[in-house]
C-alpha cells in the first residue's frame, strides 16, 4: 500500500481568515490526503516544526491581509535551516498577481488564488509529488 | 476551444430559483400570498423604516472603512476621503491593536498596518484625529474588547485636551465580543483574550459610555463579519439579535433601565447579491427588534424600538476573476442598502479580492454611493418595495425562519452560551463547505468563476501598497515610545488595573483603565496586565 500523504495546514501571523484553509484541508481529505490542522497564529519556526514532527510532505499556509511574502520567506528558510528541503510550500489565498511570481521565486512550489477549483488544487498537488 | 463553453446558445437557463439562503421564489406572487395592512415608515413595528421620511429628511451617511499602516498615514486617507464627499469615519485599526497586541511583539511586527491602522498610545489616536473636528463628524472606532476600552479611553482623553465636551462627540465604539474578527469564530476569539473577561469589558464600556457619552453608540453588532463566514441571511439575523439580546439581559442585570441604552445600540449588517433577500432580512430584522425590544424587554421609548444598522456590502460575491465586475456587483448590493432603507453604507471596493482600497477605489465606491443618492431617484420615496407581493411575503417568510432559530439559541442558553460551547462554530463550518460546494457544483453560479470564465484571463489591477518602511517605523516607534515615558507612574496604574481585576473583579474596570491610558501605558500593557491578572496566556 503507498502511504497516504501528509499535509499540514495552517495561518502564520495574526490573520484569522480562515475560510479558505478550512474549505481547502476538507477538499484535500476527500482527495485522500492525510491532512493535520495546524489553525491560526502559527510562526514559521511552529510550523516547520510541526512539519518535522509528522514527517510531513507539505504544508499549505494561507494568506489574506498582505503578510505573504514575509512569512513564506521565513517559513521556507527555516524548513530549508532544518534540512526540510523536500517538504513542499504551498500558497494559497489574496496574493495579487506580480506577487504570485514573486513567491514561486522564492521557492514556493504552488499557488492558489480565490477562484480555483477544487480539481485544479487536486491536481496541482498530485502533480507536486510526480 | 471546449464544447461546454457553447452551451448558451442552446438557451440560458438559471440552474434553480431558490434564494441565497434557501427559499424557494415563487414564480409569481399575488394577493394570495400577502395581503395584509402595512403601517407606515415611522410607526411601529417599522417594518417600513426607522423614519417617516427616510432619505427625504437626511440621506444615509457615506461610510467607507479606512484606516492602514501609521496613524499619520491614515489621517491622509481620511481627509482625503471626507474632500470626495464621504460624510462619516469608519477607521478600521491592525490585528494587532485588536489583539492587544503593540506593533512590536514578535508575532504582531508582520501584521503591522497591513488590515487596519497601527494604533498603541493615546498620541497615535491624537495622530490619527489630527485637523478633524470631533464635534462635527461622527466616526466608528473597529475595534472589540477589550481594546475597545483602551482606544474608547483615548478617544475620550483626546477630546477633553481638545476642550470638546463629551456631550457633544459622535460616532461609534464597535465593542463587540464575539462577532469582531472573522466572525464569531472560536480559535480568534478566544486565543489572545479569556473570553469571559471580554465580555464582561464589552459591557464596562457600554455602562460607562452610555451613563458620560450620551450620543455615541456603545455597541455594534457585528453582523456582517457573522455572514461573511458563509453563513445565510437567517443565520445573519439570528445569531446577531440573540447575541444584542443576551448583552441587554447582562446590562439590565447591571440595573440599568433599557430605555436607557438600547437606543445606543446598533448593528452592522451585510448587503449580499440576493436584492429582495436582502431587503427582507433588514425589514425582518427591524420588525423583530421592535417587538424584542416592547414586548421582551419592556421598553417604552420610542428610539430603544429602532433597529438601527450600517451596512456593508458583502465581499463574498467579490471574485479575483474579472475585477471590474465586481463594482457591478457592488452596485447592485449597495442599492439593495438603500431599499432596505439603511442609516449608513460602506460600498466594497472592486479590488477587494487583492488588498486594501487604493485611493482611486475608494473614490469610486463614494461616487457609487452619490450616483444612487443623486440620480437614480430610488430615494425619493421611503420603502419603495413596501406592498410588494413578493419582498412583504418574504419578509414574513424570514421573520418566522429568524425567530424560530432565535428560539432554539435562546433554548439552548442564549448566544453566548452557544458560543462557548462550540455549536456556534459547528454552524459556521457547515454553512462555509455548503457555500464551497454550491459554488464548486455550480448551483451558486458566479460569472468570471465557475460560468463565464476566462481560462486564460491576466488580471491588470492597480492595487494598494503598503510603503516598504512602515512596519519598521512602528516597531521603533513603539520600542522608543516606552523608554520616553515615566515608568513608574506607568507602573503604578498598570498595577491598580491588575489589583482590580483580581480583587473585584465584578467593578467596571473602564476608569481603571483610563488611568493606565493617562499614565501613558501602551495598549498591549494594558491588555498585558488583564492576562496577569487572569493568569492568561497568548501563543507564541
Amino acid at each position: 500500500m503507498i502511504k497516504r500523504k501528509r499535509l499540514i495546514v495552517g495561518k502564520m501571523g495574526l490573520d484569522a481568515h480562515d475560510n479558505g484553509l478550512r474549505i481547502i484541508a476538507k477538499w484535500l481529505m476527500e482527495g485522500g490526503y492525510e491532512i493535520i490542522y495546524a489553525g491560526l497564529y502559527n510562526t514559521p519556526e511552529r510550523i516547520a516544526q510541526i512539519a518535522a514532527e509528522e514527517d510531513a510532505d507539505a504544508v499549505g499556509i494561507s494568506f489574506l491581509g498582505g503578510e505573504h511574502l514575509y512569512y513564506t520567506d521565513a517559513l521556507i528558510r527555516k524548513l530549508n535551516e532544518m534540512g526540510m528541503k523536500q517538504v513542499k510550500v504551498v500558497v494559497g489565498g489574496v496574493i495579487p498577481p506580480d506577487d504570485v511570481q514573486d513567491l514561486k521565486a522564492r521557492g514556493a512550489d504552488a499557488i492558489f488564488t480565490p477562484g480555483t477549483t477544487k480539481q485544479e488544487i487536486l491536481d496541482t498537488i498530485e502533480s507536486l509529488f510526480d | 476551444m471546449d464544447q461546454k463553453n457553447f452551451i448558451y446558445l442552446d438557451g440560458e437557463k438559471i440552474p434553480h430559483f431558490h434564494s441565497l439562503s434557501g427559499f424557494a421564489y415563487k414564480e409569481v406572487y399575488r394577493k394570495s400570498d400577502w395581503d395584509k395592512e402595512l403601517p407606515d415608515p415611522g410607526q411601529y413595528p417599522f417594518t417600513r423604516g426607522i423614519h417617516r421620511d427616510m432619505y427625504r429628511g437626511r440621506l444615509w451617511t457615506r461610510r467607507q472603512q479606512s484606516g492602514f499602516g501609521t496613524p499619520e498615514q491614515s489621517n491622509e486617507r481620511i481627509k482625503y476621503l471626507l474632500k470626495i464627499g464621504q460624510t462619516g469615519i469608519n477607521m478600521d485599526t491592525d490585528i494587532g491593536t485588536k489583539l492587544g497586541l503593540d506593533p512590536d511583539h514578535p508575532l504582531a511586527r508582520a501584521d503591522v498596518g497591513l488590515q487596519g491602522t497601527s494604533l498603541c498610545t493615546y498620541e497615535d489616536i491624537e495622530a490619527l484625529y489630527a485637523d478633524i473636528p470631533l464635534d462635527r463628524v461622527s466616526s466608528t472606532l473597529i475595534v472589540q474588547p477589550p481594546c475597545s476600552a483602551v482606544i474608547m479611553s483615548q478617544y475620550l482623553l483626546m477630546a477633553k485636551e481638545r476642550g470638546i465636551p463629551w456631550e457633544k462627540l459622535i460616532g461609534t465604539i464597535m465593542n463587540c465580543a464575539l462577532t469582531q474578527f472573522v466572525g464569531p469564530t472560536y480559535e480568534s476569539v478566544t486565543a489572545f483574550f479569556p473570553i469571559d473577561l471580554t465580555v464582561k469589558i464589552g459591557l464596562d464600556v457600554m455602562e460607562y459610555i452610555v451613563q458620560r457619552v450620551p450620543r455615541w453608540n456603545i455597541v455594534n453588532i457585528n453582523a456582517y463579519n457573522v455572514r461573511e463566514t458563509g453563513v445565510d441571511a437567517v443565520q445573519e439575523a439570528a445569531f446577531s439579535i440573540s447575541l444584542a439580546a443576551d448583552y441587554i439581559r447582562r446590562l439590565m442585570g447591571r440595573g440599568l433601565d433599557v430605555d436607557r441604552f438600547a437606543h445606543r445600540m446598533a448593528f452592522f449588517c451585510a448587503a449580499h447579491i440576493d436584492l429582495f433577500e436582502e431587503v427582507a432580512k433588514l425589514r425582518a430584522m427591524r420588525r423583530i427588534w421592535a417587538r424584542m425590544l416592547r414586548e421582551t424587554f419592556g421598553a417604552k421609548n420610542e428610539r430603544s424600538l429602532w433597529f438601527r444598522t450600517a451596512i456593508q456590502t458583502s465581499a463574498l460575491p467579490l471574485t479575483a476573476q474579472q475585477p471590474l465586475n465586481n463594482i457591478v456587483r457592488a452596485t447592485i448590493q449597495t442599492l439593495a442598502a438603500v431599499l432596505a432603507g439603511t442609516q449608513s453604507i460602506h460600498t466594497t471596493g472592486y479590488d477587494e479580492a487583492y488588498s486594501l482600497p487604493t485611493e482611486e477605489s475608494h473614490k469610486l465606491s463614494i461616487r457609487t454611493q452619490q450616483i444612487i443618492a443623486y440620480e437614480t431617484k430610488v430615494v425619493n420615496s421611503v420603502d419603495p418595495l413596501g406592498g410588494s407581493y413578493l419582498v412583504e411575503s418574504l419578509t414574513d417568510q424570514l421573520e418566522e425562519e429568524i425567530l424560530d432559530l432565535m428560539k432554539i439559541i435562546e433554548d439552548k442558553g442564549g448566544f453566548i452560551q452557544c458560543f462557548k460551547d462550540g455549536w456556534v462554530e459547528e454552524q459556521i463550518n457547515q454553512a462555509r463547505y455548503k457555500m464551497a460546494e454550491a459554488i464548486e457544483t455550480g448551483q451558486q453560479p458566479v460569472v468570471g468563476v465557475n460560468i463565464f470564465r476566462e481560462e486564460d484571463e491576466q488580471v491588470k489591477i492597480n492595487i494598494f501598497r503598503h510603503s516598504s518602511d512602515m512596519q519598521e517605523e512602528r516597531v521603533r516607534y513603539a520600542q522608543d515610545y516606552k523608554k520616553h515615558r515615566d515608568t513608574e507612574t506607568v507602573k503604578r496604574a498598570l498595577h491598580d488595573l491588575q489589583d482590580l481585576v483580581r480583587q473585584r473583579p465584578e467593578e467596571n474596570l473602564f476608569e481603571s483603565i483610563m488611568k493606565a491610558v493617562e499614565a501613558r501605558a501602551t495598549l498591549q500593557e494594558i491588555c498585558d496586565a488583564l492576562r496577569r491578572a487572569t493568569d492568561f496566556k497568548i501563543p507564541s
